[in-house]
C-alpha cells in the first residue's frame, strides 16, 4: 500500500536537539519551492547527508526543471546521518522529504542520484528507512516508481535490481519525459509491468527488470544482459544527450543552504563533456560531445546567480573549465565586475601549462590555497599510455609561471596502479614533485616557504573506458608501490598523501561486477555498511566479510582482467562511444601512442557524434 | 575602514523563529550575509586579499533558542534610508529570520557583541511533574552555592551565577488535556522568565541553568530583548541608542 501523504515534521522536531547538525533537516531554505501541490509528486534523493548532497548540480537541474512543469511538484530528500536514522528507526518514523516532510514512500516517483559506486549501501538504507520494497520486481503495484541516474549510472548492475528504471546520460528533458510517462500511466491505471514497458521506450531509459542476465562462453563470469523475450526493450540503451548546453538554464542552483555544505558557493556549468581522451577517465568518455556555453550567457548567469542567491563565490564548473575556448576572457570580465563586491571566482583545477596559470591568475584565485594540477603519472612514457597529453616542459612552465605569480603552494594529483606502471614511474612521481619544489625555491628564493603536496589515488578500471578490461592492483602490491613512492621522496617541501587502498578495492569490485553485485551490496548493508565514502565509517572488514557471506573474494573480483573480446556486464548500455574505439584506444595505450583532442584537431572516431546525432559545440577557437 | 563622510552603520533587529531556532550562530550569520547581498545594500568590505563584508552581530544565540530581539550592524560606505533598507532586507531574508526594525547610526560605535550585555529570556519547561516550587528550589540552591558547574562539550566550565543571573520569575502552565492534538506533547509545566547579564567571565545560557537545577533540557527558550547596562544600572535598548 502506498503511504499517505502527510506532514510528519512534528515527529522529527523533538529529535533535532539530540542530533548533530540539526539544520540538515529543517527545509525552508532560501529558494526552496514551498508550494508542492502536485498532483503528481516527485522526490529526488541524494543518498548521503544534506551537506554533501545539496551542492549536487544534477539534482538542482532536475528540481528546477520538474517544478516548472504543470501538475508536477518536486521535493528533495537526503539520507539522515546515523544518529538521526537511529532515532527514526526507534520511533518508526519513515524517511521524509524535505519540503513537505511527507513520507518518501508516499511519492509517485522517487529518483536517486548515483554519484559514485560507494553510495550503493546508502541507497539500500534509504529505501529501507522509507519503507519501500527493495527490489523493483517485488514492489506492490501502487508503491512509488523508483528511478536513478547520474555519473555512476554506467554499470549500474550492482544496484539495478532496486530501480524500476535508470536514466543514462543528460537529465534535461528526459526527467520530464519519465515523470509524464509515469503520470499518464498511473492516471490510466495500468500495471507496473506496463509502466516499465513504456519507460523502456523513452530515449536513454534502461529498465533492468526487462532484461535477463546470461552467462556463457562469450562473456565474463558476470554475464551480459539481453532483453526478455517479448519485452520490447532495446538490446542496447543509448544515452540521452542534449545537443546544446546553451539552450538549458545556466542558473539551475537556486537553493541557498543555512549550514556550510561541501561546496558552499554558486556553481555555473560553463561546458559539458571533455574530449582530451584520458584513457582512465569515465566522465571523459561518457559525457561527450563537448558543449560550451557562450561567454555572454556565462557572464550574465554568474551575475544573476550571485544576485538571487547572495553567494560570495562562484565556481565555473565543468570537467575541464580552462579548456573553454573563451575562459580567459570570461575570467577577466567577471573579475572586473565582481571583485569590489568581495566575490571570488573559482575554477576547479588548472590546465597543466602556463596558459592555465595565467587563467588562474586572472581569476585572482587564492595564493594561500595554491594551484592544483593533475599530471596523473610520473613519467612521460606512462602519461602517453594514459593519453594525458602533457609534457615535463608543460609542468615546468606551469610551475615557473605559478611561482612567479606569487603562488607558494602547489598540489599535484597522480594515480598509481595504472596499466604498464613500473617502479620507475612511481619514483617519477616523487621526483617530479621535488623538481617542482626546486623550481619554487629557484624562483621565489631559498627562504620562501614553498610546498608541493601530492595526492595519489589508486587506479580503478571503469566501464566504458579504454581501460575497462584491466584489473586492479592487489592490496599487497598497492601497499608495496606506495612504499616505493614514499621512499623515493626525500625533499621536506614535498608532502605525500595517498588514497586508502581498501576503499579503492571495494570501488573496483563494484565497478567490475554485474547484477550479482547486488547480493554483495545487500550483504554489506546487512553487516552494517553505510556511508562508505566517509573514511571514519568505511569498514573493509565488513565488506570482506560480506563478500565471504556470498562466496566471493573482493580482491579476486577487482583484480580480474577481462578478455578484450568478452561480452561485458554493461554492453547493453552505451554512452555513444563505440566499443571498437575503446579497443583501439587500449591497443594504442599498450603501444604508448597518444590520441589528440578532437576539439583542437580533427575527429578521432570515438563514434559519439554519428551515434547520437550531435557534434561538439564550441563558443570559439580552442587554443 | 571608510573615511567617507557618508559612512554609517545600519542597525537591524531581526527574529529567529520556528524551526530556524535550530540554526547555529554561524549558520545565522551566513544567512544574514547572503540576505544583505541579495538585498543589494551597499556594504564596506575588509582590506586585504580576501575581501569580507563588514558586519557585527549581537551575542550568539544558542542552537535551539528562538528570539524576537537579535541584532546586527552593517557598516555601509554610504547612507541609505533605513525604511528602504529594511524593505529590501525583508524581501531578501527567510521569513523565520525576518528583519523587524532598522536604524541608521553613526559609523563609530562600540561593537554590538560586547555592548549588548543584558538579556531577557522566556523559558518553558513542560512536564506533569514540573512545578514552580521545584524550579524555584533548584535555582535558589544554585544561587546559594554561587556558581554553576557544567560541561561545554568535553570541557568542564564554572560560571558565577550571582553576577550573571539578575532576576527570575516563575509561573505555572496548565494547558487543556487535548491541546497537543494527540501528539503526546505535555501542556503542563512551568514558565520561567530570566534576566541575565553578560560579564567578562561569561554569560548564562538558560539551558545550562535548567540542566543544572533539573537535570533536563527546557522545551522552549526565547530571547525577548537585549539591552546595554550602563554603569549606573540603567538600560539602553540597541534601537534607541545614539
Amino acid at each position: 500500500m502506498r503511504r499517505e501523504r502527510e506532514n510528519l515534521f512534528y515527529l522529527l522536531e523533538p529529535l533535532l536537539e539530540r542530533v548533530e547538525r540539526p539544520s540538515r533537516y529543517l527545509n525552508h531554505e532560501w529558494g526552496a519551492v514551498e508550494e508542492q501541490d502536485g498532483p503528481f509528486h516527485v522526490c529526488i534523493m541524494y543518498p548521503d547527508v544534506y551537506d554533501v548532497g545539496l551542492p549536487n548540480l544534477g539534482i538542482a537541474i532536475l528540481y528546477d526543471e520538474l517544478n516548472r512543469q504543470d501538475g508536477i511538484s518536486c521535493e528533495r530528500a537526503y539520507l539522515p546521518w546515523i544518529d538521526m536514522a537511529g532515532f527514526m528507526r526507534e520511533r518508526s518514523i519513515p524517511l521524509l522529504s524535505l519540503e513537505s516532510s511527507s513520507p518518501v514512500a508516499s511519492f509517485d516517483l522517487v529518483g536517486f542520484t548515483l554519484a559514485h559506486e560507494l553510495v550503493c549501501t546508502n541507497i539500500v538504507e534509504a529505501l529501507d528507512l522509507a519503507g519501500i520494497t527493495l527490489r523493483a520486481d517485488e514492489r506492490e503495484e501502487d508503491e512509488p516508481i523508483v528511478i536513478a541516474g547520474g555519473p555512476s549510472a554506467w554499470n549500474c548492475e550492482p544496484v539495478a535490481p532496486m530501480f524500476d528504471a535508470v536514466l543514462l546520460g543528460d537529465g534535461e528533458g528526459a526527467i520530464t519525459n519519465m515523470a509524464q510517462c509515469v503520470r499518464e500511466a498511473r492516471e490510466e491505471g495500468v500495471s507496473r509491468r506496463e509502466i516499465w514497458r513504456r519507460l523502456s521506450l523513452l530515449p536513454g531509459v534502461y529498465v533492468p527488470a526487462l532484461y535477463d542476465v546470461v552467462v556463457d562462453e562469450t562473456s565474463t563470469r558476470w554475464g551480459y544482459c539481453v532483453p526478455k523475450e517479448g519485452s520490447g526493450a532495446p538490446a542496447c540503451v543509448t544515452k540521452h544527450c542534449i545537443a546544446s548546453l546553451q539552450k538549458t538554464e545556466p542558473v539551475a542552483q537556486r537553493i541557498v543552504p543555512y549550514l556550510t555544505v561541501v561546496q558552499d558557493r554558486l556553481t555555473v556549468e560553463i561546458l559539458r563533456g571533455c574530449a582530451r581522451g584520458c584513457r582512465f577517465c569515465q566522465a571523459g568518455m561518457t559525457y561527450r560531445p563537448v558543449r560550451e556555453r557562450p561567454k555572454e550567457q556565462i557572464v550574465e548567469a554568474v551575475g544573476r546567480g550571485l544576485e538571487t542567491s547572495g553567494y560570495d563565490e562562484c565556481c565555473l564548473s565543468s570537467l575541464s573549465t580552462t579548456d573553454h575556448s573563451e575562459c580567459a576572457s570570461i575570467l577577466h570580465e567577471l573579475y572586473g565586475q565582481l571583485s569590489e563586491r568581495g566575490v571570488r571566482i573559482s575554477i576547479p583545477s588548472q590546465r597543466l601549462d602556463s596558459y592555465g596559470v595565467e587563467m588562474a591568475t586572472s581569476a585572482r584565485s587564492s595564493r594561500r590555497a595554491g594551484l592544483t594540477f593533475a599530471p596523473e603519472a610520473g613519467s612521460q612514457r606512462l602519461r602517453d599510455v594514459i593519453n594525458k597529453n602533457v609534457t615535463d616542459e608543460n609542468m615546468e612552465a606551469a610551475a615557473r609561471n605559478a611561482f612567479a605569480n606569487g603562488y607558494r603552494r602547489m598540489k599535484l594529483y597522480f594515480m598509481m596502479g595504472l596499466p604498464t606502471e613500473t617502479d620507475e614511474d612511481l619514483k617519477g612521481i616523487s621526483h617530479m614533485a621535488e623538481h617542482v619544489a626546486d623550481i619554487g625555491r629557484e624562483v621565489c628564493g631559498k627562504r620562501a616557504k614553498v610546498t608541493v603536496g601530492i595526492s595519489v589515488a589508486v587506479f580503478v578500471p571503469k566501464c566504458h573506458t579504454p581501460f575497462q578490461w584491466e584489473g586492479q592492483l592487489p592490496l599487497e602490491e598497492t601497499h608495496r608501490r606506495q612504499r616505493v613512492m614514499l621512499h623515493a621522496a626525500t625533499d621536506r617541501a614535498v608532502r605525500i598523501a595517498y588514497h586508502d587502498a581498501e576503499t579503492s578495492l571495494v570501488e573496483g569490485a563494484l565497478s567490475k561486477m554485474g547484477r550479482t553485485g547486488f547480493d554483495l551490496v545487500l550483504a554489506a548493508w546487512r553487516r552494517g555498511c553505510r556511508f562508505d565514502a566517509w573514511t571514519d565509517q568505511f569498514s573493509f572488514e565488513r565488506w570482506a566479510d560480506a563478500a565471504a557471506d556470498i562466496g566471493l573474494d573482493l580482491e579476486n573480483i577487482a583484480c580480474e582482467r577481462f578478455d578484450l573480446d568478452a561480452r561485458l556486464p554493461w554492453d547493453h548500455t552505451s554512452p555513444g562511444v563505440s566499443k571498437g574505439f575503446l579497443q583501439r584506444e587500449w591497443r594504442r595505450a599498450m603501444e604508448g601512442v597518444t590520441t589528440a583532442d578532437c576539439t583542437m584537431t580533427q575527429c578521432t572516431g570515438c563514434g559519439v557524434c554519428p551515434a547520437l546525432g550531435v557534434a561538439n559545440e564550441l563558443a570559439g577557437e580552442r587554443a | 575602514m571608510s573615511n567617507d563622510a557618508g559612512a554609517c552603520r545600519l542597525r537591524v533587529r531581526y527574529v529567529k523563529e520556528g524551526r530556524l531556532a535550530h540554526l547555529g550562530h554561524l549558520e545565522v550569520m551566513g544567512t544574514v550575509l547572503r540576505s544583505v547581498r541579495r538585498a543589494e545594500l551597499p556594504f564596506e568590505v575588509s582590506e586585504g586579499f580576501a575581501k569580507r563584508m563588514r558586519i557585527q552581530f549581537s551575542q550568539a544565540l544558542p542552537v535551539g533558542a528562538s528570539s524576537v530581539a537579535e541584532y546586527y550592524d552593517l557598516l555601509m560606505p554610504v547612507r541609505l534610508d533605513a525604511q528602504e533598507a529594511l524593505d529590501r532586507l525583508k524581501a531578501a531574508t527567510p521569513t523565520l529570520l525576518a528583519p523587524q526594525e532598522a536604524r541608521v547610526l553613526p559609523r563609530r560605535m562600540p561593537a554590538l557583541e560586547a555592548w549588548a550585555n543584558r538579556a531577557l529570556w522566556d523559558v518553558d519547561i513542560l512536564g506533569e511533574d514540573v512545578t514552580p516550587d521545584a524550579v524555584r528550589d533548584g535555582i535558589e540552591a544554585a544561587l546559594q552555592k554561587g556558581t554553576l558547574e557544567f560541561m561545554r562539550g568535553t570541557k568542564p566550565r564554572t560560571l558565577d551565577l550571582t553576577s550573571t543571573l539578575v532576576s527570575y520569575e516563575l509561573e505555572a502552565i496548565s494547558g487543556g488535556a487535548d491541546d497537543d492534538g494527540g501528539r503526546g506533547v505535555h501542556t503542563r509545566g512551568v514558565h520561567l522568565g530570566l534576566d541575565t547579564r553578560v560579564t567578562e567571565r561569561g554569560s548564562l545560557r538558560p539551558a545550562v541553568l535548567i540542566n543544572a537545577v533539573l537535570g533536563r533540557a527546557p522545551n522552549r527558550v526565547c530571547r525577548l530583548s537585549q539591552w546595554h547596562e550602563e554603569r549606573d544600572g540603567s538600560l539602553t535598548s540597541p534601537m534607541s541608542v545614539g
